[in-house]
Protein backbone atom coordinates (compact mmCIF):
# COMPACT_ATOMS: atom_id res chain seq x y z
CA UNK A 1 0.00 0.00 0.00
CA UNK A 2 1.40 3.38 -0.93
CA UNK A 3 1.36 5.98 1.74
CA UNK A 4 -0.37 9.27 1.21
CA UNK A 5 1.79 12.20 2.28
CA UNK A 6 0.70 15.81 2.77
CA UNK A 7 3.40 18.44 2.34
CA UNK A 8 2.29 21.98 3.17
CA UNK A 9 4.40 24.51 1.27
CA UNK A 10 4.55 28.27 1.69
CA UNK A 11 7.30 28.93 -0.83
CA UNK A 12 10.00 29.16 1.85
CA UNK A 13 13.26 27.28 1.58
CA UNK A 14 12.35 25.24 4.63
CA UNK A 15 9.16 24.01 2.99
CA UNK A 16 11.18 23.02 -0.07
CA UNK A 17 13.38 20.92 2.19
CA UNK A 18 10.22 19.30 3.51
CA UNK A 19 9.23 18.24 0.00
CA UNK A 20 12.74 16.99 -0.76
CA UNK A 21 12.65 14.93 2.40
CA UNK A 22 9.19 13.57 1.62
CA UNK A 23 10.37 12.45 -1.83
CA UNK A 24 13.35 10.69 -0.27
CA UNK A 25 11.52 9.07 2.63
CA UNK A 26 8.42 8.02 0.68
CA UNK A 27 9.74 7.10 -2.77
CA UNK A 28 6.52 5.27 -3.64
CA UNK A 29 4.22 7.63 -1.81
CA UNK A 30 1.47 9.76 -3.22
CA UNK A 31 2.55 13.26 -2.37
CA UNK A 32 0.12 16.16 -2.13
CA UNK A 33 1.44 19.69 -1.87
CA UNK A 34 -0.86 22.05 0.02
CA UNK A 35 -0.47 25.80 -0.28
CA UNK A 36 -2.48 28.27 1.76
CA UNK A 37 -3.16 31.77 0.45
CA UNK A 38 -4.75 34.80 2.07
CA UNK A 39 -3.04 34.28 5.40
CA UNK A 40 -3.49 36.74 8.26
CA UNK A 41 -0.83 39.45 7.89
CA UNK A 42 0.10 42.78 9.41
CA UNK A 43 -2.61 44.70 7.55
CA UNK A 44 -4.77 41.84 6.31
CA UNK A 45 -3.95 42.84 2.74
CA UNK A 46 -3.60 39.28 1.44
CA UNK A 47 -6.92 38.10 2.88
CA UNK A 48 -8.89 41.18 1.86
CA UNK A 49 -7.29 41.23 -1.57
CA UNK A 50 -8.58 37.72 -2.22
CA UNK A 51 -11.99 38.47 -0.75
CA UNK A 52 -12.36 41.45 -3.08
CA UNK A 53 -11.02 39.69 -6.16
CA UNK A 54 -13.48 39.42 -9.03
CA UNK A 55 -12.74 35.74 -9.25
CA UNK A 56 -11.53 34.28 -6.00
CA UNK A 57 -10.49 30.99 -7.52
CA UNK A 58 -8.49 32.60 -10.28
CA UNK A 59 -6.77 35.01 -7.90
CA UNK A 60 -5.88 32.19 -5.54
CA UNK A 61 -4.52 30.05 -8.36
CA UNK A 62 -2.40 32.91 -9.57
CA UNK A 63 -0.77 33.12 -6.14
CA UNK A 64 -0.21 29.40 -5.75
CA UNK A 65 1.13 28.81 -9.25
CA UNK A 66 4.77 29.77 -8.54
CA UNK A 67 4.88 27.51 -5.47
CA UNK A 68 3.38 24.55 -7.34
CA UNK A 69 5.74 25.14 -10.26
CA UNK A 70 8.67 25.10 -7.86
CA UNK A 71 7.34 21.92 -6.26
CA UNK A 72 7.24 20.17 -9.65
CA UNK A 73 10.79 21.36 -10.31
CA UNK A 74 11.90 19.77 -7.07
CA UNK A 75 10.20 16.52 -8.01
CA UNK A 76 11.84 16.60 -11.42
CA UNK A 77 15.24 17.20 -9.83
CA UNK A 78 14.77 14.35 -7.38
CA UNK A 79 13.62 11.53 -9.66
CA UNK A 80 10.68 12.72 -11.68
CA UNK A 81 8.64 9.57 -11.06
CA UNK A 82 6.53 10.66 -8.16
CA UNK A 83 3.09 11.83 -9.03
CA UNK A 84 2.47 15.15 -7.42
CA UNK A 85 -0.94 16.43 -6.49
CA UNK A 86 -1.52 20.05 -5.62
CA UNK A 87 -4.22 21.56 -3.44
CA UNK A 88 -4.74 25.04 -2.14
CA UNK A 89 -6.76 26.51 0.68
CA UNK A 90 -7.64 29.91 2.08
CA UNK A 91 -7.00 31.62 5.38
CA UNK A 92 -5.15 30.23 8.35
CA UNK A 93 -2.46 27.67 7.40
CA UNK A 94 -2.78 25.60 10.58
CA UNK A 95 -6.53 25.16 10.19
CA UNK A 96 -6.16 24.33 6.52
CA UNK A 97 -3.52 21.68 7.23
CA UNK A 98 -5.35 20.13 10.18
CA UNK A 99 -8.64 20.01 8.28
CA UNK A 100 -7.02 17.88 5.60
CA UNK A 101 -4.46 15.91 7.58
CA UNK A 102 -6.96 13.16 8.38
CA UNK A 103 -7.06 12.10 4.72
CA UNK A 104 -3.33 11.35 4.71
CA UNK A 105 -0.99 8.94 6.42
CA UNK A 106 1.75 11.43 7.19
CA UNK A 107 2.25 15.19 7.20
CA UNK A 108 5.74 16.50 6.37
CA UNK A 109 6.34 20.14 7.31
CA UNK A 110 9.32 22.48 7.37
CA UNK A 111 10.28 23.56 10.87
CA UNK A 112 9.58 27.22 10.17
CA UNK A 113 8.56 29.35 7.25
CA UNK A 114 8.38 33.08 6.94
CA UNK A 115 9.72 35.99 8.92
CA UNK A 116 9.36 36.86 12.56
CA UNK A 117 6.38 39.04 11.74
CA UNK A 118 4.61 36.18 9.97
CA UNK A 119 5.11 34.02 13.04
CA UNK A 120 3.45 36.73 15.08
CA UNK A 121 0.26 36.72 13.05
CA UNK A 122 0.10 33.06 12.16
CA UNK A 123 2.14 31.44 14.89
CA UNK A 124 4.61 28.63 14.46
CA UNK A 125 2.77 26.46 11.97
CA UNK A 126 4.92 23.37 12.43
CA UNK A 127 4.54 23.43 16.19
CA UNK A 128 0.78 23.81 16.03
CA UNK A 129 0.43 21.11 13.40
CA UNK A 130 2.46 18.71 15.56
CA UNK A 131 0.13 19.42 18.47
CA UNK A 132 -3.15 19.16 16.60
CA UNK A 133 -2.61 16.71 13.76
CA UNK A 134 -4.57 13.45 13.88
CA UNK A 135 -1.81 11.69 11.90
CA UNK A 136 1.97 11.43 12.42
CA UNK A 137 3.90 14.58 11.56
CA UNK A 138 7.49 14.77 10.35
CA UNK A 139 9.18 18.11 11.02
CA UNK A 140 12.07 18.74 8.65
CA UNK A 141 14.97 20.94 9.75
CA UNK B 1 20.99 71.66 33.37
CA UNK B 2 17.50 72.41 32.08
CA UNK B 3 18.93 72.99 28.63
CA UNK B 4 20.67 69.62 28.70
CA UNK B 5 17.50 67.82 29.74
CA UNK B 6 15.52 69.67 27.07
CA UNK B 7 18.13 68.75 24.49
CA UNK B 8 17.89 65.08 25.46
CA UNK B 9 14.10 65.44 25.26
CA UNK B 10 14.28 66.91 21.78
CA UNK B 11 16.57 64.11 20.65
CA UNK B 12 14.03 61.62 22.01
CA UNK B 13 11.23 63.56 20.24
CA UNK B 14 13.12 63.43 16.98
CA UNK B 15 13.64 59.69 17.39
CA UNK B 16 9.91 59.17 17.98
CA UNK B 17 8.95 61.49 15.12
CA UNK B 18 11.46 59.83 12.81
CA UNK B 19 9.89 56.43 13.41
CA UNK B 20 6.37 57.81 13.09
CA UNK B 21 7.45 59.31 9.77
CA UNK B 22 8.63 55.91 8.67
CA UNK B 23 5.42 54.10 9.46
CA UNK B 24 2.80 56.71 8.58
CA UNK B 25 4.39 57.73 5.27
CA UNK B 26 4.12 54.09 4.28
CA UNK B 27 0.41 54.02 4.98
CA UNK B 28 -0.38 57.36 3.39
CA UNK B 29 1.65 56.91 0.23
CA UNK B 30 2.24 53.19 -0.10
CA UNK B 31 -0.67 52.64 -2.53
CA UNK B 32 0.16 55.66 -4.71
CA UNK B 33 3.87 54.79 -4.85
CA UNK B 34 3.04 51.13 -5.37
CA UNK B 35 0.83 52.02 -8.33
CA UNK B 36 3.69 54.03 -9.78
CA UNK B 37 1.88 57.36 -9.55
CA UNK B 38 4.70 59.24 -7.90
CA UNK B 39 8.25 58.80 -6.70
CA UNK B 40 9.17 58.07 -3.10
CA UNK B 41 10.92 61.40 -2.76
CA UNK B 42 7.86 63.32 -3.95
CA UNK B 43 5.75 61.27 -1.57
CA UNK B 44 8.04 62.20 1.33
CA UNK B 45 7.93 65.87 0.41
CA UNK B 46 4.13 65.88 0.20
CA UNK B 47 4.01 63.93 3.45
CA UNK B 48 6.10 66.53 5.27
CA UNK B 49 3.95 69.41 4.04
CA UNK B 50 0.60 67.84 4.90
CA UNK B 51 1.82 66.48 8.23
CA UNK B 52 2.73 70.03 9.17
CA UNK B 53 -0.68 71.25 8.04
CA UNK B 54 -2.45 68.56 10.06
CA UNK B 55 -0.26 69.04 13.11
CA UNK B 56 -0.56 72.82 13.09
CA UNK B 57 -4.37 72.80 12.82
CA UNK B 58 -6.36 69.80 14.04
CA UNK B 59 -3.35 68.35 15.84
CA UNK B 60 -3.39 71.15 18.43
CA UNK B 61 -6.51 69.65 20.00
CA UNK B 62 -4.77 66.32 20.49
CA UNK B 63 -1.71 68.15 21.80
CA UNK B 64 -3.90 69.77 24.47
CA UNK B 65 -5.33 66.41 25.52
CA UNK B 66 -1.94 64.71 25.71
CA UNK B 67 -0.11 67.54 27.42
CA UNK B 68 -2.81 68.72 29.78
CA UNK B 69 -5.85 66.51 30.20
CA UNK B 70 -4.68 62.94 30.83
CA UNK B 71 -3.05 63.74 34.15
CA UNK B 72 -4.17 66.54 36.42
CA UNK B 73 -0.69 68.03 36.87
CA UNK B 74 1.69 69.20 34.18
CA UNK B 75 4.29 66.68 33.01
CA UNK B 76 7.64 67.94 34.31
CA UNK B 77 10.40 68.22 31.77
CA UNK B 78 12.34 65.27 33.19
CA UNK B 79 9.20 63.12 33.36
CA UNK B 80 8.31 64.19 29.82
CA UNK B 81 11.69 63.03 28.57
CA UNK B 82 11.20 59.68 30.32
CA UNK B 83 7.72 59.32 28.80
CA UNK B 84 9.22 59.99 25.37
CA UNK B 85 11.74 57.23 25.96
CA UNK B 86 8.94 54.80 26.70
CA UNK B 87 7.11 55.87 23.55
CA UNK B 88 10.33 55.43 21.59
CA UNK B 89 10.93 52.03 23.15
CA UNK B 90 7.41 50.89 22.23
CA UNK B 91 7.89 52.03 18.65
CA UNK B 92 11.29 50.40 18.46
CA UNK B 93 9.97 47.05 19.67
CA UNK B 94 7.02 47.25 17.30
CA UNK B 95 9.29 48.09 14.36
CA UNK B 96 11.63 45.22 15.15
CA UNK B 97 8.72 42.77 15.25
CA UNK B 98 7.00 44.35 12.25
CA UNK B 99 3.69 45.07 13.99
CA UNK B 100 1.71 48.14 12.93
CA UNK B 101 2.38 50.67 15.67
CA UNK B 102 -0.53 52.24 17.52
CA UNK B 103 1.71 55.15 18.51
CA UNK B 104 -1.13 57.20 19.93
CA UNK B 105 -2.13 54.38 22.25
CA UNK B 106 1.44 53.81 23.39
CA UNK B 107 1.78 57.53 24.12
CA UNK B 108 -1.40 57.69 26.17
CA UNK B 109 -0.32 54.48 27.92
CA UNK B 110 3.02 55.96 28.98
CA UNK B 111 1.42 59.17 30.25
CA UNK B 112 -1.19 57.15 32.17
CA UNK B 113 1.67 55.16 33.72
CA UNK B 114 3.10 58.44 35.01
CA UNK B 115 -0.35 59.45 36.25
CA UNK B 116 -0.87 56.17 38.10
CA UNK B 117 2.53 56.40 39.74
CA UNK B 118 1.86 59.93 40.94
CA UNK B 119 -1.84 59.44 41.67
CA UNK B 120 -2.80 62.18 39.23
CA UNK B 121 -4.57 60.23 36.50
CA UNK B 122 -7.65 61.96 35.17
CA UNK B 123 -9.85 58.89 34.91
CA UNK B 124 -12.70 60.77 33.29
CA UNK B 125 -10.52 61.72 30.31
CA UNK B 126 -9.01 58.24 30.13
CA UNK B 127 -12.46 56.63 30.13
CA UNK B 128 -13.52 58.95 27.34
CA UNK B 129 -10.40 58.18 25.27
CA UNK B 130 -10.52 54.43 25.83
CA UNK B 131 -14.21 54.25 24.94
CA UNK B 132 -13.34 55.84 21.59
CA UNK B 133 -10.57 53.30 21.16
CA UNK B 134 -13.19 50.60 21.43
CA UNK B 135 -15.72 52.38 19.24
CA UNK B 136 -13.25 53.25 16.47
CA UNK B 137 -12.24 49.75 15.38
CA UNK B 138 -15.87 48.64 15.56
CA UNK B 139 -16.85 51.66 13.50
CA UNK B 140 -14.09 51.02 10.95
CA UNK B 141 -15.08 47.37 10.74
CA UNK B 142 -18.74 48.23 10.34
CA UNK B 143 -18.17 50.89 7.67
CA UNK B 144 -15.81 48.56 5.83
CA UNK B 145 -18.23 45.64 6.03
CA UNK B 146 -21.15 47.77 4.89
CA UNK B 147 -19.23 49.11 1.90
CA UNK B 148 -17.76 45.71 1.11
CA UNK B 149 -21.10 43.98 1.16
CA UNK B 150 -23.47 46.50 -0.39
CA UNK B 151 -21.57 49.26 -2.17
CA UNK B 152 -18.21 47.93 -3.31
CA UNK B 153 -19.45 45.70 -6.14
CA UNK B 154 -21.35 48.63 -7.64
CA UNK B 155 -18.41 51.00 -7.23
CA UNK B 156 -16.11 48.40 -8.70
CA UNK B 157 -18.36 48.11 -11.75
CA UNK B 158 -18.41 51.86 -12.31
CA UNK B 159 -14.77 52.60 -11.64
CA UNK B 160 -13.34 49.47 -13.07
CA UNK B 161 -10.58 51.19 -15.01
CA UNK B 162 -8.96 52.42 -11.85
CA UNK B 163 -8.23 48.94 -10.74
CA UNK B 164 -6.14 48.27 -13.86
CA UNK B 165 -2.82 49.29 -12.34
CA UNK B 166 -1.00 48.21 -15.46
CA UNK B 167 -2.45 51.14 -17.32
CA UNK B 168 -1.67 53.52 -14.50
CA UNK B 169 1.98 52.64 -14.90
CA UNK B 170 1.73 53.73 -18.49
CA UNK B 171 0.52 57.06 -17.28
CA UNK B 172 3.56 57.37 -15.04
CA UNK B 173 5.93 56.94 -17.96
CA UNK B 174 4.43 59.92 -19.75
CA UNK B 175 6.21 62.15 -17.24
CA UNK B 176 5.99 63.53 -13.76
CA UNK B 177 3.13 65.83 -14.76
CA UNK B 178 0.17 63.85 -16.15
CA UNK B 179 -0.71 65.27 -19.55
CA UNK B 180 -3.77 64.83 -21.72
CA UNK B 181 -1.53 62.91 -24.08
CA UNK B 182 -1.87 59.77 -22.04
CA UNK B 183 -0.63 56.25 -22.49
CA UNK B 184 -2.30 53.98 -25.05
CA UNK B 185 -4.75 52.47 -22.55
CA UNK B 186 -5.27 55.56 -20.44
CA UNK B 187 -8.62 57.26 -20.45
CA UNK B 188 -9.78 60.46 -18.84
CA UNK B 189 -11.49 58.39 -16.21
CA UNK B 190 -8.14 56.97 -15.32
CA UNK B 191 -6.60 60.40 -15.16
CA UNK B 192 -9.38 61.27 -12.74
CA UNK B 193 -8.51 58.19 -10.75
CA UNK B 194 -4.89 59.25 -10.58
CA UNK B 195 -5.83 62.65 -9.24
CA UNK B 196 -8.11 61.04 -6.67
CA UNK B 197 -5.29 58.79 -5.42
CA UNK B 198 -3.08 61.82 -5.12
CA UNK B 199 -5.64 63.91 -3.22
CA UNK B 200 -6.49 61.05 -0.87
CA UNK B 201 -2.78 60.53 -0.12
CA UNK B 202 -2.59 64.20 0.92
CA UNK B 203 -5.70 63.78 3.09
CA UNK B 204 -4.18 60.72 4.72
CA UNK B 205 -0.94 62.63 5.36
CA UNK B 206 -2.96 65.46 6.91
CA UNK B 207 -4.72 63.09 9.29
CA UNK B 208 -1.40 61.41 10.11
CA UNK B 209 -0.05 64.82 11.06
CA UNK B 210 -3.11 65.64 13.16
CA UNK B 211 -2.88 62.43 15.15
CA UNK B 212 0.87 61.85 15.24
CA UNK B 213 2.62 65.22 15.58
CA UNK B 214 1.45 65.53 19.21
CA UNK B 215 2.81 62.07 20.07
CA UNK B 216 6.34 63.16 19.38
CA UNK B 217 6.34 66.42 21.34
CA UNK B 218 3.36 66.70 23.72
CA UNK B 219 5.34 65.37 26.74
CA UNK B 220 7.77 68.27 26.33
CA UNK B 221 5.10 70.90 25.68
CA UNK B 222 3.25 70.08 28.89
CA UNK B 223 5.86 71.61 31.19
CA UNK B 224 6.17 74.70 29.05
CA UNK B 225 9.81 73.89 28.33
CA UNK B 226 8.89 73.88 24.67
CA UNK B 227 6.27 76.13 23.09
CA UNK B 228 3.61 74.47 20.94
CA UNK B 229 4.70 76.13 17.68
CA UNK B 230 8.39 75.20 17.69
CA UNK B 231 7.32 71.77 18.96
CA UNK B 232 5.08 71.25 15.92
CA UNK B 233 7.96 72.29 13.65
CA UNK B 234 10.40 69.90 15.37
CA UNK B 235 7.91 67.05 15.06
CA UNK B 236 7.27 67.86 11.40
CA UNK B 237 10.98 67.92 10.60
CA UNK B 238 11.49 64.60 12.41
CA UNK B 239 8.54 62.96 10.68
CA UNK B 240 9.74 64.36 7.36
CA UNK B 241 13.20 62.95 8.05
CA UNK B 242 11.65 59.54 8.62
CA UNK B 243 9.58 60.00 5.47
CA UNK B 244 12.65 60.66 3.34
CA UNK B 245 14.72 57.82 4.83
CA UNK B 246 13.23 54.76 6.51
CA UNK B 247 9.85 55.24 4.81
CA UNK B 248 11.46 53.99 1.60
CA UNK B 249 11.29 50.58 3.18
CA UNK B 250 7.85 50.95 4.81
CA UNK B 251 6.35 52.35 1.61
CA UNK B 252 7.45 49.12 0.00
CA UNK B 253 6.29 46.81 2.78
CA UNK B 254 3.00 48.58 3.46
CA UNK B 255 2.66 49.32 -0.23
CA UNK B 256 3.03 45.66 -1.11
CA UNK B 257 0.61 44.69 1.63
CA UNK B 258 -1.90 47.27 0.41
CA UNK B 259 -1.23 46.49 -3.23
CA UNK B 260 -2.68 43.06 -2.54
CA UNK B 261 -6.02 44.79 -2.37
CA UNK B 262 -7.46 46.57 -5.41
CA UNK B 263 -6.63 50.26 -5.68
CA UNK B 264 -10.30 51.21 -5.39
CA UNK B 265 -10.54 49.33 -2.11
CA UNK B 266 -7.33 50.97 -0.87
CA UNK B 267 -8.86 54.36 -1.63
CA UNK B 268 -12.04 53.51 0.28
CA UNK B 269 -9.91 52.39 3.22
CA UNK B 270 -7.85 55.58 3.13
CA UNK B 271 -10.86 57.90 2.93
CA UNK B 272 -12.56 56.09 5.81
CA UNK B 273 -9.46 55.91 8.00
CA UNK B 274 -8.39 59.50 7.33
CA UNK B 275 -11.88 60.80 8.07
CA UNK B 276 -12.22 58.86 11.32
CA UNK B 277 -8.75 59.97 12.40
CA UNK B 278 -9.25 63.61 11.47
CA UNK B 279 -12.65 63.86 13.18
CA UNK B 280 -11.45 62.23 16.39
CA UNK B 281 -8.27 64.32 16.42
CA UNK B 282 -10.42 67.38 15.99
CA UNK B 283 -12.32 66.30 19.10
CA UNK B 284 -8.96 66.00 20.87
CA UNK B 285 -8.92 62.20 21.01
CA UNK B 286 -5.55 60.55 20.37
CA UNK B 287 -6.27 57.87 17.82
CA UNK B 288 -4.20 55.54 15.70
CA UNK B 289 -4.44 55.98 11.94
CA UNK B 290 -3.11 52.46 11.48
CA UNK B 291 -5.85 50.98 13.61
CA UNK B 292 -8.61 52.75 11.71
CA UNK B 293 -7.02 51.63 8.42
CA UNK B 294 -6.62 47.98 9.29
CA UNK B 295 -10.09 47.59 10.73
CA UNK B 296 -11.59 49.10 7.58
CA UNK B 297 -9.54 46.68 5.47
CA UNK B 298 -10.71 43.70 7.52
CA UNK B 299 -14.28 45.01 7.35
CA UNK B 300 -14.19 45.39 3.57
CA UNK B 301 -12.82 41.91 3.03
CA UNK B 302 -15.05 40.26 5.58
CA UNK B 303 -18.14 42.07 4.32
CA UNK B 304 -17.43 40.95 0.80
CA UNK B 305 -16.37 37.43 1.72
CA UNK B 306 -19.57 36.72 3.61
CA UNK B 307 -21.75 38.06 0.83
CA UNK B 308 -23.59 35.61 -1.38
CA UNK B 309 -22.27 35.65 -4.93
CA UNK B 310 -24.72 37.00 -7.47
CA UNK B 311 -25.18 35.87 -11.03
CA UNK B 312 -23.82 39.13 -12.34
CA UNK B 313 -20.57 38.59 -10.50
CA UNK B 314 -20.27 35.13 -11.90
CA UNK B 315 -20.50 36.63 -15.37
CA UNK B 316 -17.98 39.31 -14.49
CA UNK B 317 -15.62 36.66 -13.25
CA UNK B 318 -15.66 34.99 -16.63
CA UNK B 319 -15.00 38.12 -18.63
CA UNK B 320 -12.12 39.06 -16.38
CA UNK B 321 -10.65 35.63 -16.75
CA UNK B 322 -10.48 36.13 -20.49
CA UNK B 323 -8.81 39.49 -20.12
CA UNK B 324 -6.08 38.72 -17.66
CA UNK B 325 -5.65 34.98 -17.71
CA UNK B 326 -4.11 34.96 -21.18
CA UNK B 327 -0.69 33.77 -20.08
CA UNK B 328 -1.94 31.28 -17.55
CA UNK B 329 -4.53 29.57 -19.73
CA UNK B 330 -1.67 28.61 -22.04
CA UNK B 331 -1.27 25.43 -20.00
CA UNK B 332 -4.81 24.35 -19.24
CA UNK B 333 -3.77 20.74 -18.79
CA UNK B 334 -1.82 21.58 -15.66
CA UNK B 335 -3.18 19.44 -12.82
CA UNK B 336 -3.50 22.44 -10.56
CA UNK B 337 -6.47 23.70 -12.51
CA UNK B 338 -8.34 20.46 -12.18
CA UNK B 339 -7.74 20.09 -8.50
CA UNK B 340 -8.42 23.74 -7.92
CA UNK B 341 -11.84 23.35 -9.49
CA UNK B 342 -12.70 20.35 -7.38
CA UNK B 343 -11.60 22.28 -4.39
CA UNK B 344 -13.81 25.26 -5.09
CA UNK B 345 -16.93 23.17 -5.23
CA UNK B 346 -16.48 21.70 -1.79
CA UNK B 347 -14.16 23.73 0.34
CA UNK B 348 -13.19 27.07 -1.17
CA UNK B 349 -15.00 29.46 1.12
CA UNK B 350 -13.96 33.10 1.25
CA UNK B 351 -15.22 33.19 4.83
CA UNK B 352 -12.17 31.10 5.78
CA UNK B 353 -10.05 34.16 5.09
CA UNK B 354 -11.41 35.88 8.18
CA UNK B 355 -11.12 33.39 10.95
CA UNK B 356 -12.59 35.14 14.02
CA UNK B 357 -9.88 33.71 16.25
CA UNK B 358 -7.13 35.12 14.06
CA UNK B 359 -8.82 38.54 14.16
CA UNK B 360 -9.17 38.41 17.93
CA UNK B 361 -5.52 37.44 18.24
CA UNK B 362 -4.60 40.33 15.98
CA UNK B 363 -6.62 42.88 17.95
CA UNK B 364 -5.21 41.57 21.23
CA UNK B 365 -1.74 42.49 20.01
CA UNK B 366 -2.90 46.09 19.97
CA UNK B 367 -3.93 45.89 23.57
CA UNK B 368 -0.50 44.56 24.56
CA UNK B 369 1.39 47.65 23.26
CA UNK B 370 -0.32 50.35 25.33
CA UNK B 371 -0.64 48.03 28.34
CA UNK B 372 3.08 47.39 28.28
CA UNK B 373 3.88 51.08 28.00
CA UNK B 374 1.54 51.85 30.92
CA UNK B 375 3.10 49.15 33.09
CA UNK B 376 6.68 50.04 32.21
CA UNK B 377 6.11 53.75 32.75
CA UNK B 378 4.25 53.06 36.01
CA UNK B 379 7.06 50.87 37.32
CA UNK B 380 9.67 53.38 36.29
CA UNK B 381 7.97 56.37 37.88
CA UNK B 382 7.30 54.45 41.09
CA UNK B 383 10.97 53.56 41.41
CA UNK B 384 12.23 56.95 40.20
CA UNK B 385 9.77 59.61 41.39
CA UNK B 386 10.18 62.71 39.27
CA UNK B 387 7.27 64.87 40.26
Amino acid sequence: MTSRVLVPMDGSEMSEHALEYALEAFPDGEITVLTVVGEPSSMWGAATGLALADDLEEAAQEQTQPIFDRAREIVAEADGDTELETVYALGHPVRAIINRAGDYDTVVVGSHGGSLADNLYVGNVAKKVVHQSPVPVVVVR
Amino acid sequence: MVETVLLVGIVASVFVGFNIGGSSTGIAWGPAVGAGLLKKTSAAALMTFFVFLGGATVGRNVMETLSGDIITIEISLAAGVAVLFFIGLGILIANVFGVPVPTSMVTVGAIVGLGLATGTTNFETIGWIVSWWIVTPVLGLWIGAFIGRYIYPELNRRFEIRASDGSLLTLDRTGSVPRPALGPNTTFQELGGTIVVFVIGCYMAFSAGASNVPNAVAPLVSSGALEANPAIIIATVAIGLGGFTIARRTMESVGSELSDIPLLAALIVMITAATITTLLSWAGIPISLVMASVMTIVGLGWGRATRPITAREAIRGETDAELSMGALTAEPEAPVTKIGEDESEEALDAGDLFNPRAIVKYVSMWIIGPSMSTLLAYGFFVVVPFV
